[in-house]
């Protein structure tokens, strides 16, 4: 199964992708059946709340131009977004030197009594007090757990108010019970832009693609991309109608993970043929190279990336070489996304650091290229020697998470970024470190400050030890004598 | 109804949410040590409310729950074919054996009420269990986090609590505060408690630190219920007043400065008949103490200032009517508009609007709006020739003050990502904190007279 762009609907990851969310073992079993298509999910007797797809989706949306976004759900699916409208919409407003607006996202509001009558002529209403208000230049309708259980089909009020308006109006089928993994609502916002703002081209520029959260950090790679002779991009959050359109005509994609941008980027490679890369990511200085040299050879342009990762490799040569030795004997436990927790597994070897457990919140074993090029997980596994790294997915299951911290050999500081990973290890005693999730990863300029950030980290803990110190848990005994590392059924490993 | 009101109202179309939906009222769960929610819901539901109540309200997060634990069978497909009540029961019994507590919140969202699983008797076959169980049904298409916080104190009072027992003298309960939707709650409820202590009382509060189940067994022994809000928990004192016969006295806000803290002070002093000397003494230390720290920034706040005289704010109905009191009645401001944007319900709207004009203000022209639709007030005030120099609201407003250039103000939830601590505008020296803090903006905000 792969992108298909001729459905209202995309499939979700797990049925598309064979993604998981429950898995424990090591990062080479892992990717190996990953490969050969024999991954299976294992399923918790025990859950603890996470995100959906619908919470993603409309995040993404929303950030589109200037979108107005139809949330046929109760009210409060969509109250959560005060958060994304900071992050995707008013922060990256201000990096791209832009005013910025609030979030435009409407909710049809569905009441009890919508759930037994039906909500379509709310959805009809919302649709035209949006164009009232705002007059955009699109519309993308939005479902929800309530509107898909009732039945309802969203996808004949968006044809037909398209038609009665003359805008696009796309259609995002994003319930929240239809994917266990929230990434799927990634998936959902690329297929609707896809299907209503992407544009057939028969010319090409150099021009490559990036598909992620923001543009942040874009000014370092893109240097490296203009001496290549290309330009870049962004598919980002605040990126314009204009630059969608202007997808097609690129010559290849890359995004800034798996999970986020697999679909867009295959979405572009079907119907377009724009080349997406995703066996490499350019994070650190191995992924660096290995990025740069594929895309080099793709574009004949091999001597010039050469030249690039000679100088790089030298400019940081001697820091990298302190931090290695200042962090030599350290461990750490790393709990990230899907990519981003194997790109830091890397990251934390080409530091010198030992690792005692990547936690991954989800799994895909591969991703939406057309080629068979494997994920940059698997391919890392063989040549980065991961493969007998200890790994679990959890589906950002905190309870888990610590579980296995705990049941582990104590790490000298933990690798997260959001889903709450930090403030419970640091509860624990135990220092915390923020990944990146954006370009700000980049190279080994990257690779050496977030070494450099892991040193200064380790000399003083005084806040940890004492917040540790003061520590009450709120489990019992119980849960702390816990053996197993998870709750998975069937999948019982104990520690010795 | 007019045209214009019909479409303020048309339930339908709302945006920039400043609510969550039912399900957080497990906020209100969560403010009380040692009660757990677990939850029948999607995944995402808990993050929906939590990031509007919460984490973008002050940044605050639940202790010691912090979210990421809170127990939940993340509702999926398969729960709308084969039915999600057995994977529930299971999840509340592993909530047992792993989580300290005292007591388990049982609560559902939309899709498990929607294919009709029943928590009621999941909730009941947990009965004779070391730890209780109760229930609420929280479904976000019956309603916001409003009527949840309602939902989880009704079941609280109806499926924890006791018949009726002894009343213990001079034991008051504290209601009307919405805790984490009302981001100053903790500080408030503080300064409560102390000023009740200093008037002689033994105050009850059942939210935030070291408060649990011990302080919400005794609820019932109090002598009487103050209620501190327009409408919320009216309901609540009712109910307790019919079960426990426990008289409430209602006071329509909670005070910020000293006019209105003065006011409060004599409410209680004549509700509970308290001794007259002892009070005035009371509230002419409390006044002082403002006026003794107002003066002393006096100065600096009219050196070239270009200071701003008008405003209009857009909150929740507690907010509005601690605020606008405070804003008019000791800082000497003209409203322009206000509106309230948490869904009141249309018998309750009487009572709000009659806290919201009570001024000290001869001409009091401003309009008030009821809406859920948080889009409309930028939508109507950019309109506006005159539409305040001061956005007193939420952090979606933010960009309005902005496009408005006046000044903004943070007030009512979601009040941004700034971290909150102990801060609260209760009382005299809330009232100074208020002042403190609204200034620092406007003087932050450059308004030079050159």
């Amino acid at each position: 199964m792969a992108v298909n762009l001729n459905t209202p609907g995309c499939e979700i990851k797990e049925r598309r992708l064979g993604s998981i969310t429950g898995y424990f073992g090591t990062i080479g079993d892992m990717t190996r059946k990953g490969c050969e298509g024999c991954l299976k999910n294992k399923k918790r007797c025990f859950t603890t709340v996470s995100q959906c797809s619908h919470y993603e989706a409309l995040g993404q949306l929303a950030a589109v131009d200037d979108a107005v976004i139809i949330d046929h759900a109760p009210v409060g699916c969509s109250a959560g977004q005060v958060c994304f409208n900071r992050i995707f919409n008013l922060n990256v407003s201000k990096m791209i030197g832009e005013r910025g607006r609030n979030f435009r996202i409407m909710s049809t509001d569905i009441k009890e009594s919508d759930t037994v009558f039906g909500g379509l002529a709310k959805l009809r209403k919302t649709i035209r007090k949006a164009y009232d208000r705002y007059h955009p230049s699109q519309i993308y309708v939005v479902t929800s757990c309530v509107s898909a259980i009732i039945g309802e089909d969203a996808n004949s009020v968006v044809e037909e108010m398209q038609e009665e308006l003359g805008i696009p109006i796309g259609f995002a089928a994003s319930e929240g019970i239809k994917s266990k993994i929230w990434a799927s609502g990634y998936d959902d916002y690329s297929h609707a832009v896809a299907r209503t703002i992407l544009k057939d081209s028969d010319e090409r520029e150099n021009i490559i693609n990036y598909v992620g959260f923001s543009p942040l950090g874009k000014e370092y790679i893109e240097g490296f991309f203009e001496r290549l002779g290309y330009k870049m991009n962004f598919l980002t959050a605040r990126a314009k109608t204009e630059d969608y359109e202007r997808a097609s005509k690129a010559v290849a994609s890359f995004g800034q993970c798996g999970a986020q941008s697999s679909y867009l980027c295959g979405a572009l490679e079907k119907r377009f043929g724009v080349k997406y890369f995703q066996s490499h990511f350019p994070y650190g200085g191995i992924g660096f190279e290995r990025f740069f040299r594929e895309v080099g050879e793709y574009l004949g342009k091999q001597d010039e990336v050469e030249e690039i990762i000679r100088e790089e490799r030298e400019k940081y040569a001697d820091r990298l070489e302190r931090v290695r030795e200042q962090l030599k004997g350290k461990k750490v436990f790393i709990a990230l996304g899907a990519t981003f927790a194997y790109e830091y597994t890397r990251i934390a070897g080409e530091l010198g650091l030992g690792v005692i457990h990547t936690v991954a919140y989800h799994y895909d074993p591969r991703l939406d290229n057309i080629t068979d090029e494997r994920v940059a997980a698997a391919v890392d596994a063989i040549e980065s020697g991961l493969e007998n790294v200890s790994t679990s997915v959890n589906d950002s299951q905190q309870m888990e998470t610590l579980l296995t911290m705990r049941n582990l050999e104590k790490p000298d500081v933990v690798i997260s970024r959001v889903h709450e990973t930090a403030p419970w290890s640091m509860k624990i005693g135990i220092p915390a470190v923020t990944g990146s999730a954006s370009l700000n990863l980049v190279g080994y300029r990257a690779l050496v400050e977030f070494g450099e950030r892991i040193v200064e980290e380790l000399k003083n803990k005084n806040f940890v030890t004492k917040l540790g110190k003061n520590f009450k848990s709120p489990f019992t005994e119980e849960y702390e004598q816990l053996k197993q590392l998870h709750f998975l059924q069937g999948g019982k490993e104990d520690v010795e | 109804m007019s045209n214009k009101e019909e479409n303020r109202k048309q339930n339908c179309g709302s945006e920039q949410q400043r609510v969550g939906c039912a399900l957080g009222g497990i906020y209100t769960a969560l403010a009380i040590n040692n009660v757990l929610p677990v939850l029948h819901s999607g995944p995402g539901c808990q993050l929906q409310s939590g990031t509007v109540l919460a984490k973008l309200n002050g940044g605050q997060n639940a202790y010691p729950y912090q979210e990421t634990i809170i127990p939940c069978t993340d509702f999926s497909e398969a729960d709308v074919i084969f039915g999600g009540s057995e994977r529930f029961r299971k999840v509340i019994a592993s909530s047992m054996k792993y989580y300290k507590t005292d007591l388990i919140v049982a609560v559902d969202g939309c899709t498990a009420e929607i294919v009709g699983d029943d928590i009621k008797e999941v909730a009941e076959s947990f009965e004779g269990s070391d730890v209780p169980v109760i229930y609420a049904t929280l479904p976000g298409f019956k309603g916001n986090n409003l009527y949840g916080h309602s939902q989880v104190l009704k079941a609280i009072i109806d499926q924890f609590l006791d018949g009726p027992v002894e009343k213990v003298e001079k034991q008051v309960n504290v209601w009307g505060i919405v805790p984490f939707y009302d981001a100053t709650w903790q500080g408030t409820l503080v300064g409560i408690e102390k000023l009740l202590k200093d008037l002689g009382f033994k105050p009850n509060i059942i939210y935030g630190r070291n408060k649990g189940i011990e302080e919400v067994k005794k609820i019932p022994q109090a002598e009487w219920n103050l209620l501190l809000s327009p409408w919320l928990d009216l309901d609540i004192v009712k109910k307790l007043e019919k079960k426990y016969q426990t008289p409430f006295l209602h006071f329509d806000h909670v005070p910020s400065g000293p006019t209105e803290t003065t006011k409060l002070i004599r409410a209680i002093a004549e509700f509970a008949d308290l001794d007259k000397e002892f009070v005035e003494d009371y509230i002419r230390d409390g006044e002082e103490e403002y006026y003794y720290y107002i003066s002393r920034q006096l100065a600096s706040i009219n050196e070239g200032i270009n200071l701003p005289k008008t405003f209009s704010l857009i909150g929740s109905a507690a907010a509005a009517v601690s605020t606008v009191r405070f804003m008019v009645n000791d800082l000497g401001f003209v409203p322009k508009k206000v509106y309230i944007v948490e869904n009141v319900p249309e018998k309750h709207e009487e009572a709000v609007r009659n806290a919201l004009y009570d001024l000290e203000l001869e001409d009091k022209d401003f309009e008030l709006v009821f809406t859920d639709d948080g889009g409309l007030p930028a939508a109507e005030l950019l309109q506006e020739e005159t539409p305040g120099e001061v956005i007193l609201g939420s952090t979606w407003d933010e960009v309005l003050a902005r496009d408005l250039n006046a000044t903004f103000f943070p007030i009512s939830v979601p009040i941004g990502p700034g971290l909150i601590g102990r801060k609260s505008y209760f009382g005299y020296t809330g009232g100074v904190d208020f002042f403190v803090d609204f200034y620092t903006r406007l003087l932050e905000g450059g308004r030079t007279s050159i």
